[in-house]
């Protein structure tokens, strides 16, 4: 075979991978969807037609997709780069939460500062937050052999709880009617630019995905991730400091966690209450979001703007149908159930898979 | 009833979903299958059993439906996850998303911020036990509940039984020590895990129902499960999927339960922190054993997990 041939080969079989992995269960998920939609008794497509209308094709509503994919963007890639190297960090949620807490409590504490200064100090502290609380798994799986999957599960919810706490007592703003810490000071706050909601935090996103595509495309972690990814014994027999990886990319993903959480508080929150992440939250919105997008840095960016896309479009059709806002989070669920199953392994074509099932 | 009597009287009936969810939650542990599903098949035997009670006027059947309905989330969970070789933790984390979601949106399409069956007296169906209940603490505490609740702590001797003198129990270790040992001598090791997760599934749905039936007297309110089957998988994780020790720990997060909840009165939110006190320890017991386990042994190199 010419190398050519073996070329167009592996392009196709890529686009096959694709349809077959990412489109295929997206396509069903919307399908379970519109039974949803219209067991309540509404038309499935035109909820979906007002939706796509609403969140892309209207000039606001396009702005405000862009705003909301921000944070999913990073969460998504937090997911990514420990799911490539087949380490799990569940925790993503309670990092964003941990994150946009302790931004939003320095936001609101500290003086009137210089608007750069202030932004960046919070943003810093958000980051801080969502690496203290990574170093847990980290250190316990790399020295400790303790699995980290079950680790992040269960200090998510810990971490909500004591979030829950802080702001019942210490940090709640009395002022406010329900449970919430004090509105962050104009200083700490993301300017909205051009009139919608789009703020430059978004551009702070876009920058770390820049970043992360170039080390896992160019720079050495991305090698290591693949390599640890693959086959983690290998990887340490063939001399690299596996464990020291683990800590690396365990702590580069609650960076960026940490950082999704802050951004979210400082241009979108203003304050953490009991709803400050939404529902079902930014770190499991990465999760759908990484798997998505194959867990590929490009993928990743696609699937956050799609996702945000859904979510801002069903938002503003509420006002407009009977269907419930919650239909938004039926079909994630959906989606990632869908998107669990890998159908078709990699150098497989969708040839290979039907003859197999078929004969 | 003074503060530590009531104290301990939640504590034991707090401990029931828990304990439930772990009873049947450990035959996947055992069988190697991490099913963290348990949360959101108990979210939906909650709402079932409340739907239900109010649109059938039977507490019985609506418990049989929400069953049907738990155990049809389990089979989903094993073909995406066992027969389709899907992440499990995935899968499980899916249907717990889904479970929020359509429930929510159940509550919305109704129009309702939470289902109350008025017809549904939990006082009806407390039993007191004729001679425990003339004994001074001990009666206010052991007698008066209900009868799923001295059921769930029979359960631990019936699932003991089903574990350790059964075939299938004996089928479910086999599959989780070593599946292709199991495979060689001929067991179903598919039907099997199906069997296994089948089993969490309708503890999962009674669990749903002693919390919204028993525990609120009829009430369903969005999410109510609230981690209650993550503190599951906590005691499963704690006490090794050993029925005995596994029904300690969900008696001892059934507890913190318990304080966090009545000691709010005295000690403001700061109770509060005691829910999170079954997570912190499933993380010490985690490090301990690993610690235990490795200490002996020198490997080389890495060993993941």
């Amino acid at each position: 075979m010419s190398a050519r041939a073996v070329r167009r080969g592996l392009v196709g079989h890529r686009l096959e991978g694709v349809l077959v992995n990412s489109i295929a269960p997206v396509l069903g998920a919307f399908l379970v969807g519109a039974i949803v939609i219209a067991a309540v008794g509404e038309n499935p497509l035109s909820t979906y037609g007002r939706m796509i209308a609403r969140s892309l094709f209207d000039p606001d509503g396009l702005l405000r997709t862009l705003h909301v994919a921000g944070p999913l963007i990073l969460t998504g890639l937090a997911i990514a780069i420990t799911f490539k190297a087949n380490i799990f960090n569940m925790g993503v949620e309670g990092q964003a939460l941990l994150g946009g807490f302790f931004a939003g409590i320095v936001g609101a504490q500290l003086p009137d500062l210089a608007p750069a200064v202030h932004v960046s100090l919070c943003l810093l502290v958000g980051v801080g937050c969502g690496v203290a609380f990574a170093l847990v798994p980290a250190i316990l799986k790399a020295f400790f052999h303790v699995n980290e999957m079950v680790v992040t599960l269960m200090l998510n919810y810990a971490a909500a709880e004591a979030l829950t706490f802080l702001s019942e007592g210490v940090f709640r703003d009395k002022a406010a009617g329900y449970v919430a810490t004090p509105m962050i000071r104009d200083s700490a706050m993301f300017l909205k630019l051009s009139g919608g909601d789009l703020t430059g935090f978004f551009f702070i996103a876009v920058a770390v995905f820049l970043a992360i595509l170039f080390v896992v495309r160019r720079g050495r972690l991305g090698y290591e991730i693949e390599a640890i990814g693959k086959n983690i014994e290998f990887a340490e027999a063939a001399g690299m400091r596996v464990r020291r990886k683990i800590l690396v990319i365990m702590v580069l993903s609650g960076a960026i966690s940490g950082l999704a959480g802050a951004g979210w508080m400082l241009s979108e929150r203003f304050r953490y209450t009991l709803a400050f992440s939404g529902s079902p939250g930014l770190g499991w919105d990465g999760m759908l979001i990484s798997l998505l997008g194959a867990h590929d840095p490009i993928g990743v960016v696609v699937a956050a703007l799609f996702y945000s896309a859904l979510k801002v479009g069903m938002s503003k059709i509420e006002l407009f149908t009977e269907v419930p806002r919650e239909i938004v989070s039926v079909i994630q669920g959906l989606m990632i159930l869908f998107l669990s199953v890998r159908y078709l392994a990699r150098g497989t074509s969708l040839r290979d898979l039907l003859r197999r099932r078929v004969g | 009833m003074n503060v530590a009597d009531k104290i301990l009287y939640d504590a034991v009936l707090s401990a029931v979903p828990i304990m439930l969810a772990v009873l049947g939650g450990m035959f996947a542990h055992r069988a190697n299958v991490l099913n963290i599903a348990l949360e959101g098949m108990m979210l939906l035997g909650s709402f079932f059993t409340c739907l239900f009670t109010i649109s059938t006027g039977s507490y019985a059947l609506a418990l049989l439906l929400a069953i049907v309905i738990s155990v049809t989330a389990g089979l989903v969970f094993s073909f995406f996850g066992i027969t389709l070789k899907g992440n499990v933790i995935i899968v499980g984390l899916a249907i717990n998303l889904f479970a929020s979601a359509i429930t929510a949106f159940m509550l919305q399409v109704m129009g309702k911020a939470e289902l109350i069956a008025h017809g549904h007296v939990v006082a009806n169906l407390r039993l007191h036990i004729p001679f425990i209940d003339d004994v001074p603490i001990l009666g206010s505490i052991v007698s008066g509940h209900t009868a799923l609740t001295y059921a769930s702590y029979l359960a631990i001797l019936l699932m003991w039984i089903l574990m350790y003198r059964t075939r299938f129990g004996v089928y479910v270790r086999v599959v989780g020590e070593s599946e292709e040992a199991a495979r060689a001598v001929g067991i179903k090791t598919t039907a099997v895990k199906y069997g296994a997760v089948a089993i969490g599934a309708i503890a999962c749905a009674f669990a749903g129902a002693s919390l919204a039936m028993d525990d609120l007297g009829g009430i369903f309110t969005k999410d109510m499960t609230a981690g209650r089957g993550f503190i599951a998988i906590a005691a499963i994780f704690c006490g090794r999927g050993k029925p005995g020790p596994s029904a300690l720990y969900a008696v001892a997060f059934g507890l913190a339960r318990s304080l966090a909840l009545n000691l709010s009165i005295y000690a403001g939110s700061a109770a509060r922190l005691f829910n999170a006190v079954p997570y912190v320890i499933i993380v010490a017991v985690l490090l301990v054993a690993s610690i235990v386990k490795y200490r002996n042994s020198r490997q080389r190199g890495f060993l993941n997990e």
